[in-house]
């Protein structure tokens, strides 16, 4: 078959089982948005900033598993794309990014909407390419999707000067039918005895903990993760981007871990003897100070890339590969072992667990409060959201105190339905990935946790979801503060409230809202919490956004004590420090 | 730390000694010096062929030498990192 640039590259993307198209026009691109228009296999979603289609294809990602792919054109278009692939990145996200370029013949004059996209993006992209001729297009995409999916996933770069995707001249469409790159060559299998070292470790341990983060859930590695705990009855913990890997419910999940973990999260890291690390790299909000983290815990780690192994904190026993294939091999280790599993073993540990969650574990009783003499309390909204959803929605969240209480007080108990910027912390993301979660599942509930700070970084795409009919539920907790900073400038800055607040020049988002066609609710007062939030989620049809106006001066605790603290060190509460 | 020589072996492809350089910056490495050319002795690389199970052809890879001063734990990190490299056959402690 005989095809131009233009064609064969959306013929590729179509034979990689693309469905969304996330993009922004624009002279570079062109010749390609030809293209989509001359086809039907895939639908392009006309975002309203090139960054609300980065997080929009992130979101589609997360929430499938599956490469989320984005179209912009060249200079502008792709320097607005740059925040969503950092994002991306960061969490080991699958992406790949179109970008138009100037023709090949322009590079290097600065021509018109002409900027260096391959050394711009060098620093956050797994890996990039540059199109040379217009034959290379089907393999370099093949590659692309490759690279992305492969391995640590990540996001890809591919820059397409506009001469590549002239419609006028045709080549052949046959792209390779296997990719081999020979430089690129991930581990997948661990090796069997560097799992034998773990599992005698294991069944020694008396004071255990399993830590999983979002390399699990990259990895599909639940089932298996739940498997090895019904053979060990270990206590669990996740990172914020690990929650949902391991069922909140399960009598032994304590909470999420580090700057903002439940206390005994954080203290049963900070006393084990024994860490499994499973696709989590020990970044610094979850070691604190690296130095005075987990002082007597051997470390066993799981990860699929080396470097994130011993980069920080020394792993005893590292096993290289896909960690749902370590996982496999791990349990069935441990199950030609079942006899030599002593779980009296653990019992003192187990219950030295539930002192400390008795002690100051998170109150999930905040939501009984309906006294209007009281502003309702950010956490309690979370609460009210988890209970009417049953605990079944997708949430993706923006940056922030609302984040935070939305990790510690939804319980997720399924992996990929937490969708939220772990790493980079990019306000702006919660709404574009809820559009992205709602494309890929429309019958699902899809809830975008904000504050409104984060919401109008990119309010913009509220006009994406009325074009596309996207009903999904926007919960904007609002406190009329970057409380976040807010909460930073209280506890560090004697309370100087630099820049953190806007007066009183906040939109009246109701109306804002219904100007894109959307339902606006405005809640004020805790006896009307429950019936608004009902009635707001009673809409199947629509996008409804709730602004419920909750008290400035709530802080996230527990909070770890920094600079110099361990993770034992944490704020319980506005005057209390353990 | 100790004055370290590296060896890279990679695909001798527009914007790959980019990464390896722009990752030294990234990452906070210092270079102290750098070395680069097209490998035309592919009979001295049998051993990286072999351990790679490939065969070289001429000017098809680019030597890269790297001096640097480093720890030995920074040493294993940095290697770790730029074998992470898509475009990357091998990077190792020349001795
Ligand atoms: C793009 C971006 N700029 C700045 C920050 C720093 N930052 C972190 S949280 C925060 C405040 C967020 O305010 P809001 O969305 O209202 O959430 P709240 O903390 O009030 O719940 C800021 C400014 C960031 N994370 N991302
Ligand atoms: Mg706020």
């Amino acid at each position: 078959m005989k095809l131009a640039g233009n064609d064969m590259l959306i013929k590729s993307l179509v034979d990689e089982g693309v469905e969304y198209l996330f993009g922004y026009p624009g002279g570079a691109a062109l010749h390609i948005y030809d293209a989509i228009f001359n086809q039907k296999e895939l639908q392009h979603i006309l975002v309203r900033h090139e960054q609300g289609a980065t997080h929009a294809a992130d979101g589609y990602a997360r929430a499938t598993g599956k490469p989320g792919v984005v179209l912009v054109t060249s200079g502008p278009g792709a320097t607005n794309a740059i925040t969503g692939i950092a994002t991306a990145f960061m969490d080991s996200i699958p992406m790949v990014v179109l970008s138009g370029q100037v023709a090949s013949h322009l590079i290097g004059t600065d021509a018109f909407q002409e900027t260096d996209m391959i050394g711009i993006s060098r620093p956050i992209v797994k890996h990039s390419f540059s199109i040379e001729s217009a034959e290379e297009i089907p393999k370099v995409i093949k590659e692309a999707f490759y690279i992305a999916t492969s391995g640590r996933p990540g996001p890809v770069v591919i820059d397409i000067p506009k001469d590549t995707t002239a419609p006028d001249k045709l080549f052949e469409y046959s792209p390779p039918e296997l990719v081999k790159i020979r430089s690129y060559n991930p581990p997948v299998e661990p090796d069997s005895e560097q799992i034998a070292r773990a599992v005698s470790e294991i069944l020694k341990a008396k004071k255990p903990v399993i830590y999983a983060g979002g390399g699990a859930i990259n990895s599909n590695a639940s089932k298996e993760l739940f498997e090895l705990n019904e053979l060990l009855n270990f206590p669990v913990t996740n990172t914020l981007m690990g929650l949902g890997v391991y069922p909140a419910k399960n009598k032994r999940f304590m909470g999420m871990l580090g700057m903002h973990g439940t206390y005994q999260s954080n203290m049963a890291m900070h006393n084990a003897d024994l860490i499994i690390a499973i696709g989590a790299r020990f970044d610094d909000r979850i070691t604190n100070t690296p130095d005075l983290f987990a002082p007597n815990a051997k470390i066993i780690h799981f990860d699929v890339d080396q470097s994130s192994v011993s980069k920080i904190i020394e792993a005893n026993i590292a096993v290289f590969g896909q960690v749902k294939n370590s996982l496999i091999e791990l349990n069935k280790q441990l199950k030609d072992k079942i006899d030599s599993i002593d779980s009296t073993l653990i019992q003192p540990w187990l219950d030295q667990i539930d002192e400390w969650t008795s002690l100051h574990g998170l109150n999930h009783e905040l939501y009984k409060e309906n006294s209007d003499e009281k502003k309702i309390i950010p956490q309690s909204v979370v609460q009210h959201v988890y209970q009417i959803t049953d605990g079944n929605a997708f949430v993706t969240s923006d940056v922030g105190q609302h984040q935070m209480f939305a990790a510690q007080y939804y319980h997720f108990n399924e992996p990929r339905k937490w969708i939220n910027s772990g790493g980079l912390g990019t306000m702006g993301f919660g709404l574009p990935a809820a559009m992205g979660v709602k494309l890929a599942f429309p019958k699902e509930e899809v809830v975008c946790i904000t504050g409104e700070g984060s919401i109008q970084m990119c309010i913009q795409e509220l006009s994406t979801c009325s074009q596309y009919d996207l009903p999904i539920k926007i919960i904007n907790i609002n406190n009329e503060a970057l409380g976040m900073v807010k909460q930073w400038q209280d506890m560090s800055y004697g309370g100087r409230h630099s820049e953190s607040t806007y007066q009183s020049s906040l939109p009246n988002f109701i109306e804002l809202v219904e100007s894109y066609g959307h339902i606006g609710f405005k809640i004020e007062k805790n006896s009307d919490l429950r019936g608004i939030l009902d009635e707001a989620f009673s809409i199947k049809d629509k996008l409804v956004f709730v602004d419920v106006y909750v008290d400035p001066d709530e802080h996230v605790y527990p909070m770890l004590v920094a600079p110099n603290g361990s993770l034992k060190d944490m704020w319980i509460d506005k005057d209390k420090k353990v | 730390m100790m004055q370290r020589k590296l060896l890279v072996i990679l695909e001798n492809k527009p914007g790959a000694l980019a990464r390896v350089v722009g990752l030294f910056h990234q990452r906070g490495y210092n270079i102290e010096s750098l070395h680069v050319d097209p490998v035309k002795d592919v009979e001295n690389y049998a051993e990286i062929e072999n351990s790679l199970n490939l065969k070289l052809k001429e000017n098809e890879v680019s030597r890269l030498l790297i001096t640097t001063t480093v720890s030995d734990n920074l040493l294993r990190q940095i290697l770790r990192q730029i074998n992470k490299l898509i475009d990357v056959l091998i990077a190792k402690e020349e001795i």
